[in-house]
């Protein structure tokens, strides 16, 4: 089972329940995007995938590659191919970029072995170059006084170099402006292939002209309520949430 | 990629341990004058420091514990059942194979003669008491570099022992330093000859090896005109269930334009009370730094100052205090601006770890009618543990118009959502525990030494486990 | 009188005696009742108990301690009638409020009571001699119900011994006073002593501004006031207080505030220190409720040989709780001032954002500022940070301000009197603020002239 599968979900904070029986299949080699309005899950869904230790998982269960995620700590999960770019990364005072990294991907070599530096730092320069980010950017601390744009290169620059098999991309496009929007796509389509299935959260659908889905999903309170092709986006950005909305039975004033 | 950390021994459990020795030398339990005097007799004292012991053993005694403002857990150190004085023999040897053998198994075991072939210009090794071993190379020495223990200081080089001595600290500065002038034995006394820039540190390593035992050692360090020094100091002593006391006095002068920069790494056990006195003197255009690491011991108080005498001089103190379960750290820093164009710095952080306690206490004094002196402090404190406690208690006194200090100050902790961060990325929640820490004291460990800021960063990281979740 | 609705209060007519404020027990006054009687004594056993403070005492460190010779101050005179006159003409500072009241030398002048409107919505404001008697259960559940923690416990207790003077506002559920309270205290012979009172009860979810303006008569008369106020803001309230100190110059003073602040409420004090020879300010603000906080602000403008001496304490007992202090000082010829300030966090009080900045700006050679910003942390989760700094004049900003055209002692002046007001600015109360920048300003027209 090659795929990130995602049954019958349901997740609350509390008593409000926020996924609501809520499936979806991510391939390997697929590109899947998952538009929705404001509070209509997204992100949630993105940080349960992870394991963010906030939300209470009700019901469904989520599989990797048929292992079930919710047995596995976030780091397991992680190390074991599961990759999410936040929406809003956190600040890591004092450790630099390349420590952090090195620190990420030493966890994932058997007990007893060491990253080989020399290579390290080729890989890492070369990813570097790719996403259009400065040699000096490495001594920075992660995500410490970064724009908006310079978090979600860092973001992408961590993907880079983890190789993850899924990637779930939490509002990547958000806080860019069109030119660091450019960029952080084309790294994101050059990581595409077979070995790598990507679930794109997104509000917008100008993401979507960079980042050329497979399959589209829209995702309104909590569960999907349409699927279909690339086309779907534009018909979408069009017409707005509220055409899908009353198609899906919901009501339509937030 | 593999980093030597031998360098400098600061393991915990690698200090955990003792030896039985037979002690020659034993003033027995208590402080009274027929212990001084024994401490006299046995180091045959030249009369002027026997009446110095005598006269600081009565402001001691007449010295109240400073418990009004510092922590009252100093009652529960009973002066009368400490060992004050503990020694094989009273010479040390200047080559290992001379150390006794049950002695000299600790040091090895400490790695200690290692280190110095390796990198240090200079050892002396303090057993209890007495200095055991103390060398320094060839070639230092030829420079006219003196570094001896202080009884061997202050018998043979009495115009400059003498001459420093108590000056920096007079012994009626607190109870702990008249203590440790009644009772002092061991500790170093250097000199650098004027524009002698010694390359490589000199290092004393104190050992306490002893039940119910106080170290009392006395530093005395002069750097002459122009010249300039490194000297680490690193301590440890095995877990015994008493209380350990260890009050040291440790003297720092600075001629014209000289640079003496004294790093310590403690690594105490938990049953140490670790109080102990540390100054320097800057004269014109000088420069004294501490580097102080305080990890370990039940109580550590200890505010390593400088008084800046000298016109442009400058002190400086980076310090970084680990309080684990059960440990209180009050550590903090004193600069006393008393020249023009002065500049202090001080940079401590601290980080608290389950029910472990870290105060920053700091005093920076700019008098009147000076100019251009300038004082920055930053203090940062991290909490791991919700039981964890950080306190910061500066006083700053300003006089003037053509001055400018500056203190700030900040609590912080590891975020849960940091921590979810780092381990989305694959690190375990120790490894993000322990990387939180190490970057929060990370732009300070950088400006250390470097076989300091490697080991430093290791034994962090073993404080830090165990203390998640 | 200026407001329509005044009742003139009857007189308090304190017999002058000739006994001294620290030698005599306080006399029994048979109409107050008994709880009351019974604190003035205990207040007078402890005073006599406790023992004058030291520097070597943390709470008095730096602290001229010399200065509380308080062996030559007794209770005033009664006023002359042109004293009487004069003082009610020298009353007049806010244009629009609510009700007013005037003592001096520890004497009821004159009262504006409160419009019918507030009266009838619940609204008390009364000397505290009448409240006592009329809101007996009111004052004494919040009466210095909080022990003065930050170093005069004992001039705390001299105060509850001998208090005769001051205010008792309560302010109902839900109800919004639109316009200040004003109260005045005023100091008139040579060593009269003073002891101003204020307790402000404001229930859950209204709203009140107060000032208490605190001035000599005479410009010379040593003088001494010790005064005690009690802010107490429920659930959801929000009380602003604001305190303007203009004692004469040789007058002793000390103040003792202590602030509840509950569940949601917000509090907001900002005291302008003027006058005095020795003044030493307490200030606890305590957040006991949830979503609590409490804005601390101070100014003082010192010269000469004036000492100031703040000590605060912001104590987060709850969660979830802000406090914001901010003091700045501004210190000419040979003054002193000393901050004290804790920020206490105390278990359990997680999710705490406490803030703590204290800014001298010393103007001469022979000024001096001490600073003791200081903090306990025992709580997760929290963002703290303080500050203190001790600087001058930014020569490059008097330089910028001369190549404009401004004479050299005109662009000090605008720097000083910028920096000072960058705390009054937060109060957002135009026509207070407009009144603190000018005594601020009055000070340094004094200090120039």
């Amino acid at each position: 089972m090659q795929q990130l599968e995602i049954k019958n979900l349901r997740v609350a904070i509390g008593e409000n329940e926020i996924i609501r029986d809520l499936s979806l299949s991510v391939g390997l080699g697929e590109m899947h995007a998952v538009m929705g309005p404001n509070g209509s899950g997204k992100s949630t869904l993105a940080k349960v995938i992870a394991g963010h230790p906030d939300y209470k998982v009700t019901g469904g269960e989520v599989l990797m590659d048929g292992e079930n995620l919710f047995e596995l700590d976030p780091d397991e999960r992680a190390r074991k191919g599961l990759f999410l770019a936040f929406q809003y990364p956190s600040e890591v005072p004092g450790v630099t970029i390349a420590n952090f990294l090195r620190a990420a991907m030493q966890a994932r070599l058997p007990e007893g072995e060491e990253l080989e530096a020399t290579d390290y730092y080729a890989k890492l320069y070369e990813k570097m170059d790719l996403l259009e980010i400065d040699r000096s950017f490495t001594s920075r601390a992660v995500n410490e006084g970064f724009s908006g744009g310079e978090k979600k290169r860092c973001e992408i620059l961590q993907m880079a170099m983890l190789d993850p098999r899924y990637a779930v991309l939490d509002e990547t496009d958000s806080g860019l402006d069109i030119d660091a929007l450019k960029v952080v796509a084309s790294g994101v389509n050059s990581l595409r292939g077979p070995n790598l299935g990507v679930l794109l959260i997104t509000h917008y659908q100008r993401l979507l002209n960079y980042i050329v889905p497979d399959f589209v999903h829209v995702m309104v309170h909590g569960r999907i309520v349409r699927s279909g092709g690339k086309e779907l986006a534009l018909e979408l950005e069009e017409k707005g949430y509220d055409w899908i909305r009353e198609h899906a039975g919901e009501p339509v004033a937030a | 990629m593999k980093t030597d950390t031998s360098a400098v021994n600061i393991d915990r459990d690698k200090g955990d341990f003792h030896y039985k020795v037979d002690y020659g030398y034993d003033a027995g339990v208590g402080l009274d004058e027929r212990v001084v005097n024994y401490i006299s007799d046995v180091k045959q004292d030249p009369d002027w420091v026997r009446e110095f012991r005598l006269k600081a053993l009565q402001t001691f005694e007449s010295k109240p514990l400073p418990t009004h403002w510092a922590s009252k857990d100093l009652e529960a150190i009973d002066f009368n059942k400490i060992r004050y004085y503990l020694a094989q023999g009273q010479r040390a040897t200047r080559s290992w194979d001379e150390v006794p053998e049950d002695v000299k198994r600790t040091f090895e075991r400490l790695g200690i003669p290692e280190q110095e072939r390796k990198f240090l210009a200079g050892v002396e090794a303090q057993f209890d008491s007495e200095a055991v071993y103390s060398n320094i190379k060839k070639a230092v020495g030829e420079q006219g570099v003196i570094f001896v223990g202080s009884t061997e200081g202050l018998k043979e080089y009495p115009e400059i022992f003498r001459r420093w001595f108590g000056k920096v600290i007079p012994t009626g500065d607190n109870k702990f330093s008249a203590l440790n002038s009644a009772v002092f034995s061991g500790g170093s006394f250097i000199y650098v000859p004027p524009g002698v820039k010694v390359k490589h540190p000199l290092q004393a390593y104190f050992r306490i090896n002893a039940e119910n035992f106080g170290q009392f050692e006395r530093t005395l360090i002069i750097c002459d005109e122009g010249s300039e020094l490194t000297y680490m100091e690193g301590c440890t002593a095995p877990k015994f269930n008493t209380a350990t006391l260890h009050s040291a006095v440790v003297e720092l002068i600075a001629l014209k334009g000289a640079k003496l920069q004294y790093i310590t790494v403690q690594n105490w056990s938990p049953n140490v009370f670790n109080l102990v006195t540390k100054r320097g003197l800057a004269h014109e255009e000088s420069e004294i730094k501490w580097i102080d690491c305080n990890i370990g011991s039940r109580l550590t108080m200890k505010y390593p100052g400088v008084v800046l005498k000298g016109r442009k001089s400058r002190g400086e103190v980076l310090s970084i205090a680990l309080a684990n379960n059960g440990q209180h750290q009050d550590t903090g820093a004193k600069m006393i601006h008393a020249a023009d164009e002065t500049t202090s710095n001080i940079i401590s952080k601290s980080i608290s770890i389950g029910t472990g306690r870290a105060t920053y206490r700091g005093l920076v004094h700019v008098p009147k009618h000076l100019k251009n002196c300038r004082n920055n402090t930053e203090c940062d404190a991290l909490l791991i543990n919700a039981t964890s406690r950080t306190d910061t208690y500066p006083a700053i006194t300003v006089r003037g118009t053509g001055n400018s200090v500056q203190h700030e100050a900040s609590v912080s902790q590891v975020s849960a959502e940091q921590i979810f961060y780092m381990q989305q990325r694959g690190l375990s929640e120790a490894q993000a525990m322990s990387l939180s820490v190490n970057g929060f004291v990370n732009d300070l460990v950088r400006q250390f030494p470097m076989e300091y800021s490697v080991e430093l960063k290791r034994l962090i990281e073993l404080e830090m486990e165990g203390s998640v979740g | 009188m200026s407001h329509g609705t005044a009742v003139l209060e009857e007189v308090t007519q304190t017999p002058a005696v000739n006994s001294t404020v620290t030698s005599a027990p306080p006399e029994a006054a048979g109409d107050l009742p008994r709880w009351f009687q019974q604190q003035r004594e205990q207040g007078w056993r402890e005073f006599s108990a406790l023992p004058n403070p030291s520097r070597k005492d943390q709470a008095w460190r730096f602290s001229n301690v010399d200065a509380l010779d308080l062996s030559s101050y007794r209770f005033g005179n009664a006023l002359s009638d042109h004293e009487h006159a004069e003082i009610l003409e020298r009353s007049a500072v806010l244009n629009g409020k609510s009700g007013r009241l005037i003592f001096a030398n520890d004497q009821l002048l004159d009262r504006d009571a409160l419009p019918e409107s507030l009266r009838k919505a619940g609204v008390i404001f009364q000397p505290l001699e009448r409240a006592l008697i009329e809101h007996e259960d009111l004052v004494h559940k919040h009466f210095m119900a909080q022990p003065a923690v930050l170093g005069s416990a004992k001039f705390a207790a001299l105060h509850r011994a001998q208090v005769r003077a001051g205010a008792f506002i309560y302010i109902p559920r839900a109800v919004e006073l639109d316009l200040p309270i004003e109260i005045f205290h005023w100091l008139v012979d040579e060593n009269a002593a003073v002891f101003p009172h204020l307790l402000l009860v404001a229930d859950e979810m209204s709203k009140i501004t107060v000032i208490e303006h605190f001035r000599s008569f005479n410009q010379t008369a040593p003088g001494f006031a010790c005064g005690v106020n009690d802010l107490i803001a429920g659930r959801g309230a929000t009380v602003k207080y604001i305190c303007t100190q203009r004692w004469n110059e040789n007058v002793t003073a000390l103040q003792i505030n202590a602030t509840t602040v509950e569940r949601d409420a917000s509090a907001m004090s900002l005291n302008l220190h003027l006058g005095g020879s020795y003044s030493r300010f307490e200030s606890l603000s305590r957040l006991v409720g949830e979503g609590a906080r409490s804005d601390l602000l101070a100014v003082a403008v010192a010269h000469r040989k004036q000492e100031f001496d703040a000590r605060t304490l912001q104590d987060h007992v709850s969660p979830h709780t802000a406090s914001d202090l901010l003091y700045k000082n501004a210190l000419d010829d040979r003054a002193r001032t000393t901050f004290g300030g804790l920020i206490r966090v105390e278990p359990h009080a997680h999710f705490t954002d406490a803030y703590q900045k204290v800014r001298n700006l010393l103007l001469s050679d022979d000024a001096e500022a001490n600073s003791m910003p200081g903090l306990e942390i025992l709580a997760d989760n929290v963002r703290c940070t303080h500050g203190a700094t001790s600087g001058q004049i930014d020569e490059d900003e008097l330089f910028y301000l001369r190549t404009r055209g401004i004479p050299i002692k005109t662009a000090q002046h605008l720097i000083v009197t910028g920096f000072l007001n960058e705390v009054v600015r937060r109060l957002d109360q135009p026509a207070i603020a407009a009144h603190l920048h000018r005594l601020i300003e009055e000070k340094f027209g004094n200090a120039r002239g």
